[in-house]
């Protein structure tokens, strides 16, 4: 399988208006935008910073940095927008990065929730898939579920799959049939208990229900007319997917997260209102936006969208170099983000788990690894060298930070082999050599070695922890990282792209600017984006081509309401009869079932090397409703006299190509290019390296 | 025999630096786990991409383990014998075998482990190592659906025995090998997908392998993979350094054999001397007539499990140098020793179990006898995995139940788990209702089966089948009649229970169930640790 040639940025890719100032610092750039120019704006709000990028639609970029405000993060949001002395007229979207549903998760401090569910089933949430927690470790146990044992219902119904058609047993069950009526009294009994509970929130998950509806929409009915203003999630709304478990964990977890984000987004609709700032619209796991009312019926959708911002960033920028495929790494102080792109798009995979409950709803796939520039050196019994997973974080920090660290730290070693150079850096952090090379020193003794050696051997280390993440990352989704340009940001990204590729057998490595803020910036690109599935399962060759439309037509028209601009695309789920597993087939609406079970085959032969005689099953279907990206045009300014290149991205960094070994500063990050690569300047900003490839 | 000598006079000068041990480490874990994920996706039955019934590993030219992914403990250290095995029939490079015989490498019948000879990338007539895949099959022929059979006092009863056969020759398809198996099992197409799934997974392993060698050159992965076993044997030797002088040893039983209920004895004696775990199953029954038999792979297993538990640390990589800190003796007349032609079904599953049981109990015991703590060593959990096979016209449905965890001194005992030498996923209910005709009436947490104790143990879990037409099912199920204990005074966990309506069912059995006859399984509790009062 062949990677077609990746062309580079165009040297002058459209001509834009003058730019009447600039700095010299790519990240802390003020553009000025021309009178009259919209503008998209993104916040992300992190653990520390808050971040906002706001991108005009001339090209113009503006960013700013300010420090979290936990009690109340709309002031943190709302400091942002003050210090990067936005245009509110001028401002057409505001998008909006949250970890609220997050936090919610990891504290457990959402909503009391009641379960509703099948009678005989109520313990779903307790007995999980049985798997242990850790193969070795049998001490260790899973989180505990979102609620309490006393707030699940049984409800009196039971539907199942029908398996006999008169007296003839066929291979496969043949739709539903209701063996336990859902009765008026069972509604009204379970109802009262639910009222009596006094909670305010409610889930109902019944079994079989992402195929037969029917039951939950009558006990939602009641509940509602019983519970006015309560909040009821439903799970053939939330998840209408097979596998009880993961549909009920992800149900009950829609409900818990529900009211937090309804009224976080009120307080900040108001926030921005009075500061002339339209609606924020709100990023969800899977790297689209939503709308702030949406947003609240979508709250489990919110839960594992951290990362997304970053690699929705790093595609767009990835679709301006006309690249298709990349492996993305975010590198931070205590953990590395992998994610991956393809066909210019951040790859969406339904499944997650967050704090033990999982999320089966789609996401920017991300694996996180707890390896960063804070991993801490540590010598086990047998004499080996480790990095991580503990981390030095930010309180004390690397031992070059001089904040009363100690112990050496991935960082430190970049510090003593000159990677990072001593002195101040843009984001008020001092590097002190002589600490690092004192921590350093301690390990490089224990291992009876040069400080080199120790440092060469921690940074080796770490890359592999790395490399392990982003190989499976790749393989698992059958693509091979050798056709693949790895993406590298974060502060320690630019730093160990290079010993990455080396260890994947990459040769192309993209390092984006913005690399400081490219969540927000993912923010403000980032287009509308609605997300639904539908169930059919149905076996192909019993499947006629107008179910598979009109099931298609369904789908598409649940999710587009009135979204009319909007375009859509479909997947259906496929997999041979008896498979687990599930490859997700671009279905048009002018498929036929034929159509789609030959894309099938051809797909499984890609992935897994082989087809089987054996009939696909149709499990179900998935389709994305976007709208446009928010358009991004950025280039380095001309500077009239060719400047010596003295290792420092200025921003003014064109033309430049240097040869590794060296180092290149970036504003907020050191590039390292290792020997035998190449990096050289994008006129659209940031650097391309590519490994000089020996016969 | 092999080529390793070869090997090691090769042709590169790059010497391996010892410093970048975990940096190998993580690079050969990779392609075990590469092999698990090809795995998991391409293949078809339920058991093994579904409950991840399977394990992959990588093998050095002299059959050392190198690495392995983790999935299934039962597995673990027990593919060795299996890449002995083939290593005794003159393998070429790109030769792939296959085999399930308990005598030469196998497990139980089910398990069918396929190994790749890997060629050298330059120089191909040279071997550079083995890749090994077992995956669980659900049907390899014999007298009963499922081939997990209850009542089989020969082997030959279990299914199709397969000692280590090509099903290629350097690299040539032997079709008709291929032909011979199929005819003998009772769902050939869903073979075919998994033997295809397995053959996958160990091209990817080769291939990751060769670029190794490829890119490093022969001395510096022969340096490399010497050092990553010296350095795990180092570790594993440390952290037995603080418990030399332990001793001690734990009585238990298996309630039957599927022919007689008589109970039999299983006693593990185990030690610590000279930094190396001595353990000892003398005095353990001799070979029974039914099939609670297994090889000596399956103790080995359980040993190497036990040592893993105790080393209580993420750091360390399964691998050969972990046995070599291990020390097993087991007597030649033992139910831990099969040999031909004993039946040996259910003991890879329920034997295993127990063995880990007892060298889990002695060793706990051991180290608080000697005025250590044991904190990572739990009470004895549910001891089961609980096989339930529900076969009808054309079909067959194998699963396996969690159960309780003992509890240990940092925490209660999880519920609902698998615990010892298994860990699959359950079948979800609608899957299971959608794939077979059959209904779940029930399936309910076994609230309060844990014992009780300062930390109580793990509860069992209830599940109610209830078929759609009549099937035969066999139960193998264990901890029916001799609960799990608990430990430093906390309660035993409850038994397990089986029941068809009313009636009591005994722990392994064989019994035609009418359409609409419920099938009921309690799993047990595991012990609790502690005095509730303390």
């Amino acid at each position: 399988m062949g990677s077609a040639p990746v062309r580079l940025a165009p040297r002058h890719p459209r001509p834009l208006p003058p730019l009447p100032d600039h700095t010299r610092d790519v990240i802390q750039a003020v553009t000025h935008s021309a009178p009259g120019a919209l503008i998209s704006v993104g916040v992300d709000v992190g653990g520390t910073f808050t971040d906002l990028v706001a991108v005009s639609n001339d090209g113009a970029v503006r960013s700013a940095k300010v420090l979290t405000t936990p009690g109340d993060r709309a002031i943190g949001v709302a400091r942002s927008v003050e210090h990067a002395a936005l245009n509110a007229a001028a401002v057409a979207r505001f998008v909006h990065g949250t970890t609220v549903v997050t936090n919610l998760l990891l504290e457990r401090a959402g909503t009391r929730v009641v379960l509703l569910t099948s009678e005989g089933f109520t313990d779903l949430l307790w007995l999980r898939r049985q798997e242990r927690a850790s193969l070795y470790d049998l001490t260790r146990d899973h989180p505990e579920p979102l609620i309490t044992r006393a707030d699940v219902i049984g409800v009196n119904e039971r539907v199942a799959p029908r398996w006999f058609d008169g007296h003839t047993r066929r291979d496969a069950p043949d739709g539903i049939e209701v063996l336990h009526a859902l009765t008026d009294e069972e509604i009204e009994r379970a109802v009262a208990q639910a009222r009596a509970s006094g909670a305010t929130a409610f889930a109902v998950v019944l079994l079989h229900a992402h195929v037969f509806p029917t039951h939950e929409q009558q006990l939602a009915r009641a509940l509602h007319a019983a519970c006015p203003g309560a909040t009821i999630a439903v799970s053939h709304e939330v998840l209408p997917e097979i596998r009880e478990y993961e549909r009920t964990a992800t149900t009950v977890a829609e409900a818990y997260a529900r009211p937090a984000v309804a009224s976080y987004m009120h307080g900040l609709s108001q926030t921005l209102a009075a500061r002339g700032l339209p609606e924020p619209r709100v990023m969800t796991s899977a790297g689209g936006t939503l709308s702030a009312r949406d947003a609240a019926l979508h709250a489990a959708s919110l839960a594992l969208s951290g990362p997304a911002g970053g690699i929705t960033a790093a595609a767009a920028l990835c679709r301006g170099l006309d690249v298709g495929d990349a492996l993305t790494i975010d590198i931070g102080g205590t953990s590395a983000d992998v994610g991956l792109i393809v066909d210019g798009e951040p790859l969406v995979e339904r499944g997650g788990v967050l704090a033990g409950v999982p999320i089966a709803l789609p996401r920017v796939l991300v694996e996180t690894v707890a390896a960063g520039g804070g991993s801490l050196a540590r010598i086990d019994v047998g004499g080996a060298l480790h990095a991580g997973p503990e981390s030095a974080g930010a309180e004390p920090g690397p031992a070059c930070y001089a904040q009363g660290g100690t112990r050496a730290t991935v960082t430190d070693a970049h510090v003593v082999l000159g990677h990072i150079a001593a002195g101040t850096w843009s984001s008020a952090v001092t590097i002190d050599a002589s600490r690092a090379h004192a921590a350093l020193e301690r390990v490089a003794t224990s291992l009876l070695r040069s400080v080199e050696d120790a440092a060469k051997a921690l940074i080796a280390t770490a890359d592999a922890t790395m490399a392990r993440a982003l190989r499976r990352v790749s393989v698992e989704r059958g693509r091979d990282p050798r056709d693949m340009v790895l993406v590298a940001f974060g502060g320690g990204g630019p730093l160990h792209a290079c010993g990455l590729a080396e260890a994947l057998g990459m040769w192309r490595i993209f390092i984006p600017p913005f690399a400081g803020v490219l969540s927000a910036l993912g923010l403000a690109l980032a287009p509308e984006r609605r997300d639904g599935v539908s169930s059919i399962m149905q076996r192909s060759d019993l499947l006629l081509d107008h179910a598979l439309q009109q099931a298609r037509g369904t789908l598409v028209r649940r999710l587009r309401q009135d979204h009319d601009a909007l375009t859509d695309r479909v997947w259906a789920r496929v997999r041979y009869l008896g498979q687990g597993h599930e490859l997700e087939v671009p279905l048009f609406d002018t498929d036929t079932v034929a159509h789609l079970t030959a894309r099938f085959h051809e797909l499984h032969l890609s992935r897994a090397g082989f087809v089987l005689d054996r009939v696909p099953e149709v499990v179900g279907l998935r389709a994305t409703l976007e709208g446009s990206w928010w358009p991004l045009r950025v280039q380095r300014e001309a500077r009239e006299h060719a400047l010596d290149f003295a290792g420092v991205d200025d921003g003014l960094a064109l033309d430049v190509r240097c040869d590794g070994p060296c180092t290149v500063r970036l504003p907020d990050a050191t590039l390292r290019v290792a020997s035998g690569w190449c990096a050289t300047s994008l006129d659209s900003g940031g650097w391309w390296i590519e490994r000089e490839r020996t016969a | 025999m092999t080529q390793s000598t070869s090997v090691n006079s090769a042709n590169s000068t790059t010497r391996f630096d010892a410093l970048g041990i975990t940096v190998f480490a993580q690079s050969v874990a990779m392609i075990a786990e590469e092999m698990g994920v090809r795995l998991e996706r391409a293949a078809v039955s339920p058991n093994v991409r579904e409950r991840r019934d399977a394990s992959c590993a990588v093998f050095d030219a002299d059959g050392r383990m190198v690495a392995q992914a983790a999935h299934i403990p039962v597995h673990l250290g027990a593919m060795p014998e299996s890449v002995a095995a083939v290593r005794a029939r003159s393998p070429r490079p790109r030769d792939v075998f296959v085999l399930n015989d308990p005598a030469h490498g196998g497990s139980h019948l089910p398990d069918i482990t396929m190994v790749e000879v890997v060629g050298h990338p330059t120089h191909s007539d040279q071997i550079i190592g083995y890749m090994a895949v077992r995956a669980h099959h659900a049907d390899v022929g014999g007298m009963s659906p499922g081939s997990m059979p209850f009542g089989a006092t020969e082997l030959v009863q279990e299914g199709l025995i397969i000692p280590p056969v090509r099903i290629e020759i350097g690299g040539v398809p032997q079709d008709e090998m291929l032909a011979l198996m199929l005819a003998n099992v009772r769902t050939p197409q869903e073979r075919v997908g998994d033997l295809r799934a397995q053959r996958s997974a160990c091209a990817a392993g080769a291939d990751s392998w060769q670029r190794l060698f490829h890119t490093h050159g022969d001395a510096w992965c022969v340096q490399a993979i010497s050092a990553l076993l010296d350095y795990t044997e180092r570790t594993t030797r440390a952290a037995l350094h603080a418990l030399n002088g332990v001793s001690g040893t734990c009585a238990d039983a298996l309630e039957g054999d599927g022919v007689t209920n008589d109970a039999i004895a299983v006693v593990a004696t185990v030690s610590v001397a000279d930094d190396t775990l001595f353990v000892d199953l003398t005095g353990s029954s001799g070979a029974v007539a039914g099939n609670v038999n297994a090889p000596s792979a399956v103790a080995r297993a359980a040993a190497l499990f036990v040592l893993r538990v105790l080393l209580d640390s993420d750091d360390v990589p399964v691998n050969d140098g972990l046995a070599r800190a291990l020390r097993l003796t087991i007597p030649e007349d033992c139910v831990a020793n099969a040999k031909r032609p004993s039946a040996v079904a259910a003991g890879n599953v329920e034997l295993s179990q127990r063995l880990t049981d007892a060298m889990l109990q002695a060793l706990g015991d051991g180290i608080r006898a000697h005025g250590l703590s044991a904190d990572a060593l739990p009470a004895q959990g549910q001891g089961t995995m609980n096989n339930v096979t529900l076969g009808g016209r054309g079909w067959t449905f194998y699963e396996t139940l969690g159960g309780g965890q003992g509890a240990s001194a940092r925490a209660p005992g999880p519920s609902a788990v698998h615990v010892g030498m298994s860990n699959t996923r359950n079948t979800p209910v609608e899957s299971l209702e959608w794939a077979y005709p059959m209904r779940i009436a029930a399936y309910a947490r076994r609230w309060g089966s844990g014992g009780s104790g300062a930390h109580v143990g793990g509860d069992g879990v209830h599940r109610v089948y209830v078929p759609l037409e009549p099937v035969v099912m066999t139960l193998l199920t264990e901890r029916r009649a001799f609960p799990p204990h608990g430990i430093l005074g906390g309660g035993d966990g409850r038994s397990g229970e089986n029941h068809c309506g009313a009636r009591v069912l005994p722990a392994k059995g064989r019994w035609s169930l009418a359409a609409g006859e419920p099938l009921t399984i309690d799993t047990p509790g595991g012990g609790g640790y502690g005095r509730a009062s303390d």
